[in-house]
């Protein structure tokens, strides 16, 4: 594995058009950490991601990599830095096979799985290799969707809620993943809003609201926490 | 000898063999259209002049010393320009991509459209200057002279390897985007570019390389053209709206479509040739229509969820400009006072290309179709209403109402095939269709092919009114153009016309709403017709004649160029519009052919500067200054006040 970088964000502010979704986002993961953003629909949580990647134009502040501002760079340049994004949408192609799907982001760093190993991670992918890619359950597209960004070698996973509207069963086994992925010395910032699943993962918990961190949760303090993230996350 | 059908079999075989070659041109090039509009989603009307570029490219190859004598250049031949010219003319087409197609990927598909035709209308109109209509010949190459005699005809050596190698590059552009991974990416990105660039590829080059790749093989279909049509400028203008034709048989998304189509209905061409010939011009056309009572996708299109075009109207409501009473009003008193300014004929012209444009706007602008096809309903109608006037002898106003039935009748019977798609397919079919009716009228007898119906009496209004004298012509003219501008007012401001501007802004929401979008845009589509076939038959009394030029596809094109200079869905966009338009082809009148550059030119230029027009620009300002001197006025409680215009605050 090639050496891992963190993330930093400070003072991030962003916008869709005229409206601003961001305001002041101040955060970082360290190297090998998983970490959570939690927060409401609309907190600001996916364009955070977006705004990562690159995806989002109008910014201001700043988005550390490693040693580097990547906040004014393109996505596929922040892409062959290391950084990889799994969309809530999932965005597997309906055009495309699943093999396709999932050999299609292009290797960045050596040091990612490879297909052998991401098929004994996801044994259901392996039995549909030649389907097509939208052609899956929710679940196994989930799958798919996490497993083509393993490939790559990419140090920094972002994954935008990789358990909506997925089955208890299935959200287990993500869970599982993402322990393993740690092991393997992967960053990973996630995206969620059941904290019940993102608890048992991250080292850290950020809470969103109104495109700022309100509250920061360490994973040691989360059971005397309970209340007060209750009151953050219920509608 | 044998025959079949009473055809001899040399008939029969030759004229196949030459739909063979025809179709497998259609497919390279519908290939190349097909690709673009898969992954660039730009209806690539300059395509036609690219595979003439690619023609003159190897003719410009072989005259090298000719051209630049004394630099001491060979003169490089066949082989040489296959490999050449289509590398260049990709070139020129990435930076055609560069330049202009990138600027309006996120834009409505009709600036794609606008923009490829002004461009084609410049390199083309380049060449007519420098070349005229007369083609240019490029010879067989030495080793494939000569040919192959098969007992029953005789087949020579260049078609075949024509055939052979057209049907290669064909094959070989599916392996490609369907089978590998460079294909996967292309593929990927278009359902989703965002996220293939956040898998790290440089989608906008993959993009510039696509678009230069299918303008690539339109060169290549250019060179392998030259030896057996001629090489003219006007080579491209011919077939590109066919190949549209064939993408939309062929239907969207589907490569091996596009491909299989091309080469059908080349061979369905030389068909028609042998058994009907008077029907070779038209029968693509005729299948398309066909194709899309039946399946509308196209024969091997997915059908695809309906794309929703965004807003382009330009106008603001209740802006003065948009006051259709008051500029009534002074139209009326400023037409009155035209033709002693003004020579009336050059009035009366103005008058009838902006009731003409008014009445496009009315579909354009205000349901949100990119209809391309309005000449049809323009130019019927003047033949028609020429013809009844003429040979029929009716009088002056009973002409004009036939020739306004006849595009009446046209639009309703377009308008129920066209509605079936929308966005650029629109456009494509409008186009298609409306090259039936150029078609028929090239081939009718009563039309009288080139000449046109001339001489038309103007007769006498009403039985009394002498037409003949000029201030009697015009203001029986400015009469029709201000009913027809009443009229598109009163339609646009009725409810029915506030459902056609829903229909603009969301169909998906009138739908829920439980209006049937398709009466609707149907309804409309044939009041525009209808006016626009007011104006074609008034023009068609004006000027004494209708010709060919009215039922040309560049007579659709100057519709949307005056809605779009004057601002489309605005109330007075096209009636200024009209005024420029009219005004420039006169300045300009002594450029001779340089004309059609400079209104390429000016399609280009609107596309990427003035979007929304002269008018809409200007209600634009008027907003803008009303608001800041509310601001003004109401000093520091405007804080909480909306902006008016986001553009303004940004």
């Amino acid at each position: 594995m090639t050496e891992v970088a963190g993330l930093s964000v400070s003072n991030l502010n962003a916008w869709y058009g005229e409206s601003q979704a961001l305001h002041g986002m101040d955060f970082e993961v360290r190297p090998g950490e998983v970490v959570t953003l939690l927060g409401r629909n609309g907190a600001g949580k996916t364009t955070t991601l977006r705004s990562i990647m690159g995806l989002l134009k109008r910014k201001t502040g700043v988005i550390r990599f490693g040693e580097e501002d990547i906040r004014g760079r393109l996505p596929e340049y922040i892409a062959r830095k290391g950084i990889a994004y799994c969309p809530e949408e999932r965005g597997i192609f309906a055009s495309l096979s699943v093999d396709e799907n999932l050999t299609l982001p292009p290797v960045v760093a050596p040091g990612g799985m490879s297909v052998d190993d991401i098929f004994n991670l996801f044994p259901n992918l392996a039995e549909r290799r030649n389907s097509q890619g939208t052609k899956l359950s929710g679940g196994e597209q989930q799958m798919l969707a996490i497993a083509r960004i393993l490939r790559t070698g990419a140090t920094l996973l972002l994954l935008d809620e990789p358990t909506e509207g997925l089955a208890p069963v299935i959200v287990k086994q993500i869970g599982q993943v993402i322990g393993r992925l740690k092991e393997r010395g992967l960053t990973v910032l996630l995206v969620e809003q059941n904290f019940r699943f993102a608890s048992k993962l991250a080292d850290r918990h950020y809470v969103v609201e109104h495109g700022r961190i309100i509250d920061t949760i360490a994973a040691a303090d989360v059971a005397a926490s309970m209340t007060r993230i209750e009151n953050y996350l219920k509608v | 000898m044998f025959e079949i059908l009473g055809i001899s079999p040399v008939l029969l075989f030759g004229q196949l063999l030459i739909g063979l070659i025809n179709g497998v041109f259609y497919a390279m090039m519908s290939l190349g259209v097909a690709i673009i509009f898969g992954m660039l989603r730009i209806g690539n009307f300059v395509h036609g002049a690219q595979y003439m570029l690619g023609a003159f490219g190897a003719w410009y190859l072989l005259h090298l010393p000719d051209l630049f004598p004394g630099l001491g250049l060979p003169s490089l031949g066949y082989w040489w320009a296959l490999v050449l010219v289509p590398f260049g003319v990709g070139l020129i087409g990435a930076f055609m991509e560069r330049v202009f197609i990138r600027k309006v990927y996120d834009l409505e598909h009709a600036y794609g459209l606008l923009l490829t035709v002004g461009l084609a209308m410049m390199i083309e109109g380049i060449f007519n200057v420098g070349y005229g209509a007369a083609g240019q010949q490029y010879s067989v190459p030495e080793s494939l002279r000569g040919g192959i005699n098969l007992g029953f005809m005789f087949m020579p050596l260049y078609r075949v390897w024509v055939i052979v190698f057209a049907l290669l590059v064909c094959f070989a552009t599916w392996y490609v985007i369907e089978r590998t991974k460079l294909g996967s990416y292309l593929r990927a990105a278009t359902e989703n570019p965002d996220l293939v660039r956040a898998f790290g590829i440089n989608v906008p080059r993959m993009l510039m390389l696509t678009y230069a790749f299918g303008v690539g093989l339109a060169g290549l279909a250019g060179v392998m053209a030259a030896p057996i049509y001629q090489v003219s400028p006007q080579m491209g203008q011919s077939i590109i709206i066919t190949i549209f034709a064939v993408v939309v048989i062929g239907g969207m998304g589907s490569i091996f479509g596009a491909i299989f189509t091309g080469l059908m209905l080349g061979l369905v061409e030389g068909l028609t040739k042998v058994f009907y010939p008077q029907g070779s011009t038209t029968v693509i056309f005729i299948i398309m229509a066909i194709v899309l009572v039946f399946r509308p996708a196209g024969l091997f299109g997915k059908e695809t969820s309906a794309h929703h075009p965004s807003d382009i109207a330009a106008a603001r409501p209740g802006s003065i400009l948009e006051n259709g009473r008051l500029w009534l009003a002074v139209m009326a008193i400023g037409g009155s006072i035209l033709p002693f300014m003004v020579y009336p004929v050059f009035a009366m012209k103005m008058l009838c290309l902006a009731l003409f444009a008014s009445a496009y706007n009315l579909v354009f602008g205000y349901v949100g179709l990119l209809a391309f096809g309005h000449a049809a309903f323009y130019g019927s109608s003047a033949y028609v209403a020429a013809h009844t006037a003429s040979i029929w002898g009716f009088p002056t106003e009973v002409a004009i109402l036939s020739g306004v039935a006849a595009a009446t009748a046209l639009g309703a019977l377009f308008g129920w095939l066209a509605i079936r798609r929308q966005g650029l397919y629109f456009a494509m079919i409008t186009l298609a269709l409306a090259q039936i009716v150029y078609f028929y009228a090239i081939q009718a007898s009563w039309t009288h092919g080139e000449d046109g119906i001339q001489s038309v009496p103007r007769g006498y209004l009403f039985g009394v009114i002498d037409l003949n004298e000029p201030l009697n012509m015009y203001f029986f003219v400015l009469a029709i153009f201000l009913a027809g501008f009443a009229a598109i007012y009163r339609i646009v401001r009725s409810p029915f016309g506030q459902v056609l501007k829903s229909i603009r802004e969301n169909e998906p929401r009138s739908v829920s709403l439980g209006y049937s979008t398709d009466r609707f845009k149907l309804i409309a589509f044939t009041l525009s017709a209808a006016l626009a076939g007011l104006a074609g038959g008034t023009k068609a009394i004006v000027f004494q004649i209708a010709s060919l030029a009215d039922l040309y596809f560049m007579t659709s094109a100057d519709a949307l160029l005056m809605t779009l200079i004057g601002g489309v869905g605005t109330l007075l966009g096209p009636v200024v519009g009209a005024i420029v338009v009219v005004t420039m082809q006169k300045e300009l009148a002594t450029l001779g052919s340089w004309v059609i550059v400079v209104q390429g030119s000016a399609f280009v230029l609107c596309v990427l500067f003035l979007r929304k027009g002269i008018v809409g620009t200007l209600e634009d300002f008027l907003a803008r200054r009303a608001e800041r001197k509310r601001i003004a006025v109401n000093g520091g409680t405007t804080a909480s006040q909306p902006v008016l215009d986001p553009e303004a605050a940004s």
